[in-house]
């Protein structure tokens, strides 16, 4: 196995997500085998020249300055989970970070 | 001018592909209400559209076929929406798909997956297998859908429609739920060339409102050529490998052999990074979709799973049980291959064969190439569950697909032939912001090829 069950919890960390513990072994074994197919990218030469393709304008337009509001059909009000008195409501903190 | 009872007939009837997400009341509902409201000096006037699920709209919810979104309604419409509807098109309903676009057949919807409609043990292909199963049953004549790796050329091609993706900047992605963002771009699918070239017209053109979207004029479409003289038509050998099925191979040669007698010049070429470009692919957009996806956390939109738990447990378990398997692994592989200490070997490493990929278009095109000439897929449609538990398998359908979305270039899949009766797809790759040169070689080979027939 390319990634271990302790890499696969610390990134499931770090991207905020719970992973089932019955699901576990799994996902181990599935990411290790995707991580081993895209490893061969490190196969090829590395090329310290080649300049990153980046699609799209060549550069970036730059437009006035102003407040333009979007036009929105409806407020969050109708589609956060919980909003109250203009602020989106979550749950305490368990812990100062 | 179909009237809206008629349309809505039309989707109800190809219920059983479940393929529409919208419900049949809020359909005929929306429709009537449309209809009243279409200009009818529009050019798309009475043509009904459906958009696929991850587009935003303001007359139906937008889930991008995943739970963490059940039920939302955005509060503002995607610019490619907001133009079919100025041109008189009807927006007639979402469309199933895999979910936020991540997945080649449509399977990995949390609303169930897609039947193929010539066969319903296969699969439409994906992601934006509703909209092509939908024009495929004759339900609609055009539909949108999205692109980030093959999502609208592939399963085209498995459905026997025509599936375009314009040039990256071609057409605004306000609105469009955002998977990969360096390759997303919204396509179309047509039950002819015609159909989907003049939807894509309307729909392409700058918008203040993407920065990506380049500042040009709308494409022109072109006229329908009496050949195809003066057109020189690559075919990347890379794309030819001796394991393509052989009536794939038969069908290309057929349609090689058409553009011929049109009086095209062909050239056999090469794109020798051709082979890097899947895991290539699968380190960029799991990385883009990783940033993308952090905004689903349970505090501003969607469903919240366990809200009563602290910050950090909701964000876990609301996207923990939000987001389905597929989506679950892209996020993980996403987040490792931009992790300290993996991201020169992984991500670094893929940019840079992601210049070399578009490099090698380049090449070819500066040697006097207009168009490239390939498969779109290596197979016709797939049995539902043959790739499900094998993600690297379902990634290979994409291999003839996402070296367009790689390197920005306009590409499109048209049937070709049949296997067995399931259709085969070949694919065009036109130069950047070329799509006319492109669709105009397509309306020629539409003409003559047999669509329809065994290869």
């Amino acid at each position: 196995m390319s990634v271990s069950r302790d890499e696969v919890l610390r990134i499931a960390q770090l991207a905020e997500l719970d992973v089932d513990e019955d699901a576990l072994s799994d996902l181990v074994a599935q990411l290790s085998r995707i991580i081993d197919y895209v490893a061969q990218l490190s196969a090829v030469p590395a090329n310290g020249n080649v300049k990153a393709f980046v699609p799209g304008p060549d550069a970036i337009r730059f437009r006035p300055d102003e407040v333009n509001p979007a036009p929105l059909a409806f407020g969050p009000a109708a589609f956060a989970p919980a909003f109250k008195e203009g602020f989106f409501v979550v749950p305490k903190l368990d812990q100062f970070e | 001018m179909s009237d809206a009872k008629a349309v809505a007939d039309r989707l109800v009837k190809a219920k059983r592909l479940n393929a529409l997400l919208t419900p049949p009341k809020d359909l005929r509902k929306s429709l009537a209400t449309q209809e009243a409201a279409a200009r009818p000096t529009g050019v798309l006037y009475g043509m009904p559209v459906s958009v696929k699920d991850n587009i935003c709209t303001l007359e139906f919810t937008t889930t991008c076929g995943s739970r963490i979104l059940e039920g939302y309604r955005s509060p503002y419409e995607a610019t490619a929406v907001a133009k079919l509807k100025a041109a008189g098109a009807l927006i007639a309903g979402k469309t199933n798909c895999d979910e936020f676009a991540m997945g080649s057949s449509t399977e990995h919807s949390a609303y169930g997956r897609v039947l193929h409609p010539l066969d319903k043990t296969r699969v439409p292909g994906g992601s934006s297998g509703g909209s092509a199963a939908l024009v495929a049953a004759g339900a609609v004549p055009a539909a949108l859908g999205s692109e980030t790796g093959g999502s609208v050329r592939q399963p085209a091609a498995f459905c026997g429609v025509v599936g375009i993706k314009p040039t990256y900047g071609r057409v605004s992605r306000y609105g469009l739920v955002a998977f990969g963002s360096s390759l997303d771009q919204i396509g179309v699918f047509g039950r002819s060339v015609h159909d989907a070239a003049r939807v894509l017209s309307v729909i392409s053109g700058r918008d203040a409102r993407d920065s990506t979207c380049e500042d040009r004029d709308p494409l022109r479409l072109p006229n329908v050529p009496e050949s195809l003289q003066g057109f020189v038509i690559g075919l990347p050998r890379e794309y030819f490998p001796p394991e393509l099925d052989p009536a794939v191979r038969r069908a290309c040669d057929g349609a090689v052999r058409m553009m011929r007698e049109l009086g095209a010049a062909v050239r056999e070429v090469s794109l020798p990074h051709t082979p890097y470009a899947v895991p290539t692919y699968y380190v960029i957009a799991p990385a883009e979709a990783s940033s993308n996806l952090a905004r689903y956390d349970g505090v501003r939109y969607g469903p919240r799973f366990d809200g009563n738990l602290d910050l950090r447990s909701l964000y876990r378990s609301t996207r923990g049980q939000g987001f389905g398997a597929e989506v679950r692994r892209r996020v993980l592989i996403g987040t490792y291959v931009l992790s300290a200490g993996y991201y020169d070997a992984y991500y670094k490493r893929a940019q840079q064969m992601r210049a070399l990929i578009a490099q090698d278009f380049r090449n070819v095109f500066d040697r006097g190439v207009d168009l490239l000439f390939t498969p779109t897929v290596p197979s016709p449609a797939f049995k539902a569950g043959e790739k499900l538990s094998d993600p690297i398998a379902m990634y290979m359908s994409d291999i003839f697909t996402v070296t367009a979305n790689l390197a920005g270039l306009p590409a499109m899949s048209l049937p070709i032939g049949r296997l067995k009766g399931l259709p085969i797809g070949g694919q065009l790759i036109g130069q950047a912001f070329l799509e006319d040169e492109m669709i105009e070689a397509a309306y020629a080979l539409e003409r003559v090829v047999p669509a329809t027939e065994e290869s």
